[in-house]
């Protein structure tokens, strides 16, 4: 028990007492502490050492066994989060690699069965009438230029153009 | 290798869980451990189940030694330990008045075995107060300086001082009665 007494206690014992009374107090703890190494306590049995031992034994084990129920855990979690990578990625790359923008983009706002549908007329009635007057004027522009309607085709044709670009801007209009 | 370097060692192999090393631990502390809980204690039985209990509470706790004194850390543990101890024994106090009367009738007693010999010293303890008593053993038991004793008290180190010189004076002059 004597690894710390490398410390003067005179001289800790100076810091709050005269020379004397600290010289005297230092002499009191060193012929006190002189009589517990006369009476020294009982040394652990051995059997109580081995039992400890066992005992640290059996509580380091449980933390052993622990660690190792934590790594398939831990590998399942790393394993979820790659799979979660991989199917966010996977999603991105078809996005942008198979998709048709064009098409995606009108189906948000048109639905998907009038935008594959062939028969406007059935699936849009002003819509239908619009084709149906273009339809018509572009017929009738097209009779005008072979020279069908008379004399004065040239106006006639001029007409039928603003007529069909006021139609058309009116149908672009809603 | 140095003393303090086969400890870090020894204090690394802990961490990592080694029995072992926990087991050089115990070769290296349990007779001052076990002293220091005898002289609190003045029994053997409480003695081991104390000295016990500060191993495989060492177990629980080794990961949360960041360094330091571990002499220092360790006494923390034990003091606690005798502590908890004392509150039990609080709660048991008519049992423990029944069993000091035993234990001074047994002094008496010209045959003891040597593991149940109460000596001189032990009985003189015993009439100083708890903390008086726990302050000296600390001090006689463990490798502190009075700085660490003082700073593991949460007080001065002119207070340590002041009470250390007091018991231990107190202590020799209840045994050259």
């Amino acid at each position: 028990m004597n690894g710390r007494n490398d410390e003067n206690l005179k001289e800790l014992f100076a810091k709050f007492l005269n020379a004397e009374q600290a010289e005297m107090a230092a002499e009191d703890v060193e012929k006190a502490e002189q009589i517990l190494r006369e009476y020294p306590a009982p040394a652990p049995d051995d059997t109580l050492i081995a039992g400890i031992k066992s005992e640290i034994a059996q509580a380091v084990l449980p933390r052993e066994v622990n660690v190792f129920r934590r790594i398939p855990y831990k590998m399942a979690v790393v394993a979820a989060a790659a799979v979660i990578v991989i199917a966010s990625i996977s999603v991105r790359l078809l996005e942008k690699g198979g998709g048709r923008p064009g098409k995606a983009a009108y189906a948000r706002i048109i639905s998907r069965a009038l935008w594959e549908s062939d028969d406007i007329s059935a699936d849009d009635v002003e819509l239908a009438i619009f084709t149906a007057e273009i339809e018509q004027i572009e017929g009738e522009v097209l009779t005008l230029e072979l020279g069908e309607n008379g004399g004065n085709g040239d106006r006639a044709v001029s007409e039928l153009e603003m007529e069909l670009i006021e139609i058309a801007g009116d149908f672009w209009k809603g | 290798m140095a003393k303090s370097d086969n400890l870090d060692r020894i204090i690394i192999g802990c961490k990592a869980g080694s029995a072992e090393s926990f087991s050089e631990l115990l070769d290296i502390y349990a007779s001052r451990f076990y002293g220091y809980f005898y002289r609190l204690t003045g029994n053997n039985e409480v003695s081991n189940d104390l000295l016990s209990e500060l191993f495989v509470k060492l177990v629980k706790k080794i990961s949360s030694y960041k360094g330091g004194s571990f002499e220092s850390w360790l006494f923390k543990i034990a003091s606690n330990i005798f502590h908890d101890y004392l509150r039990g024994k609080q709660r048991r106090k008519k049992l423990l008045e029944v069993r000091k009367k035993q234990l001074e009738s047994r002094i008496t007693e010209e045959k003891k075995s040597d593991s149940e010999k109460v000596d001189k010293l032990q009985i003189q303890l015993e009439k100083l107060d708890a903390d008086m008593r726990e302050l000296i053993m600390l001090r006689f038991y463990s490798q502190l300086k009075l700085k660490e004793i003082a700073e593991m008290r949460s007080e001065p180190i002119g207070t340590t001082l002041s009470r250390l010189h007091r018991g231990l004076k107190r202590l020799r002059e209840l045994m050259e009665r």
